[in-house]
């Protein structure tokens, strides 16, 4: 068996498709400008339309056009607004595949570094326990919510960060940039289940954020290990990590804005390890995006035209 | 004479308490002597750390690459459960003066055994579970089972008893690693075609194992203390 996979070798029952993964580039890199993100989205819209036919996402496409995306991360998740429950189905889809591809991160950790010290290897191993679970968890939670598997496509940007053949630059980019983000979004669930009175999500997903805190402390403590009298390897990972925390930041949505969609968890990731300077430079990287205001008038536009065109062409017909 | 709580150091000043402990009941049948020294304990149980180690490892390569998902999460347990097997062993190895460092030691009995791992490993695309499969759960991890009872069996029970605890635990683990992946592969093959892909899987596998001597090299000379 080789060592280090591709994330398109990622083996998939038949429920399951794939998304291309430029569209994330694209949201990672957004300016602030209102024309300039029209551009974009009006550029990939054919290829947005493809990735999402046939699946549950159709529906939103339908509504929104091809900025959907746009309205789903950029809106804080609100009980009250419209399209509420299909929406927290999308969220919880994505992280079901999240966890089922941090389960596979840290499988091939233990394969890809066979001479990786004992312990390392046990938190690995440890690691795989919890995120198996993890993805029965979410597997029941979308079943919970009127959801299931394959609905949406599966995007494969989370295994890219933990592609690298480094185990410090995997560790920082999967356990402290992907599982960090992991605690911002859970912190934000388990306030979206207490708002709607869910006790099983609720419960559930505290669960699954307390062993994401012990993830990310593995990341926190291998890192240093790993990098340890190498300053110039350590600022690497670290460069790596805010590469990733950019990258996930969606423009913002992930942040420590006022607006932000998903606000930052700062207390939980205290407890796993980050110091009070990296979570400043996690609020100022992750704060470089789009206005909320610059979003919320491109999805406009971009939704207006997506229904003229769609009315022009019904018109000819 | 009065009755004494201790002894005093003449004959007659002995207590009254009978010689009898709760040890005693039931009485201990255990005899001293096993087949294996101190020495050839540590062999096995670095052989032991070996097998559990490079399992563990290849079950964490293969999670990415099967696409059942119930079986990528299924492994995630099994995964864990056989690390911290190789764990337990090799926490057990100082304590057999292999040194403080040895808790890292895992070794292959021979290179017959570690091209059989390497064998086991070898199948990667996702059109393979049920080779990947066979290979841990219908060949290796039952072999395991049967060393792993010898050597609780044979080896000193008394002064040896910290390696049989490991080993205890480590064959109800396995046990249910081997039931959960035998159901797996049961379901898996559904036809007499895929019956037959496992059948022949297994039967190269566990040729080439014994043709290793196994886990500890030492598996003609193990069969046949037990006949
Ligand atoms: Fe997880
Ligand atoms: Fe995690």
């Amino acid at each position: 068996m080789k060592r280090f996979i591709e994330p398109n070798e990622l083996a998939r029952d038949s429920r399951f498709i794939r998304q291309d993964n430029a569209m994330a580039t694209v949201l990672a890199s957004m300016p602030d400008d209102v024309d300039a993100i029209v551009a974009a989205f009006e550029q990939f819209s054919p290829m947005i339309e493809e990735s999402v036919r046939g699946t549950a996402a159709q529906e939103l496409f339908e509504a929104y056009g091809p900025a959907f995306t746009l309205v789903v991360l950029n809106e804080p998740l609100d009980p009250d607004s419209a399209a509420a429950t299909m929406r927290l189905i999308l969220r919880m889809h994505g992280i079901f595949v999240g966890e089922l591809q941090a389960l596979e991160g840290a499988a091939r950790s233990l394969w890809d570094f066979p001479d990786a010290p004992w312990e390392f290897k046990m938190n690995m191993a440890r690691q795989c326990w919890d995120e198996g679970r993890h993805v029965q968890i979410f597997e029941k939670l979308l079943e919970h919510l009127g959801g299931h598997v394959g609905m949406f496509p599966e995007s494969t940007f989370l295994f890219e960060a933990a592609c690298s053949d480094d185990p410090a630059m995997r560790v920082a980019g999967v356990n402290r940039g992907l599982e960090g983000l992991a605690c911002d979004v859970f912190r934000d669930m388990i306030r979206y289940a207490e708002k709607t009175g869910d006790e099983v999500m609720q419960q559930a997903v505290d669960y699954v954020l307390a062993d994401e805190i012990t993830h990310v402390r593995f990341g926190s403590e291998w890192v240093k290990e790993f990098t340890k009298g190498d300053p110039e390897h350590l600022q690497k990972t670290q460069d790596f990590r805010r590469e990733v925390d950019k990258q996930f930041s969606f423009g913002g949505s992930r942040s420590d804005r006022e607006d932000a969609a998903i606000p930052i968890a700062w207390e939980d990731r205290k407890e796993a390890g980050f110091s009070e300077e990296e979570l400043q430079d996690l609020a100022s990287v992750s704060a470089e995006g789009p206005s909320k205001e610059t979003l919320t008038q491109a999805a406009q536009i971009l939704r207006e035209r997506f229904h003229a065109k769609r009315n022009g062409e019904g018109a000819r017909s | 004479m009065s009755e004494r709580m201790y002894p005093g150091m003449s004959p007659d000043e002995r207590t009254t308490f009978s010689p009898y402990s709760a040890f005693d009941i039931p009485a201990d049948l255990r005899q001293l002597h096993g087949r294996y020294d101190v020495a050839s304990v540590a062999r096995r149980v670095r052989n032991f750390r070996y097998a559990e180690e490079w399992m563990m490892m290849i079950m964490g390569g293969w999670v990415a690459t099967i696409p059942e998902v119930p079986v990528k999460t299924g492994l995630g347990k099994v995964i864990w459960e056989g690390a911290q097997a190789a764990d337990e062993f090799g926490k057990r190895l100082p304590e057999l003066r292999c040194g403080r460092k040895a808790v890292e030691a895992s070794e292959a009995s021979n290179e017959g055994f570690a091209g059989f791992v390497q064998a086991v490993a070898g199948p990667e695309t996702p059109d393979l579970t049920i080779e990947k499969l066979v290979g841990v759960f219908d060949v290796l991890k039952p072999h395991l089972v049967e060393i792993y009872e010898t050597t609780m069996r044979e080896t000193d029970q008394i002064s040896d008893a910290p390696t049989i605890e490991i080993l205890e635990t480590a064959v109800r683990k396995t046990r249910r690693h081997i039931a959960w992946g035998q159901e797996v592969l049961d379901r898996l093959c559904d036809t007499e075609a895929l019956r037959e892909r496992r059948r022949a899987r297994a039967d190269e596998l566990s040729e080439q194992l014994s043709a290793s001597g196994g886990v500890t090299g030492t598996l003609a000379s193990d069969r046949g203390q037990l006949n």
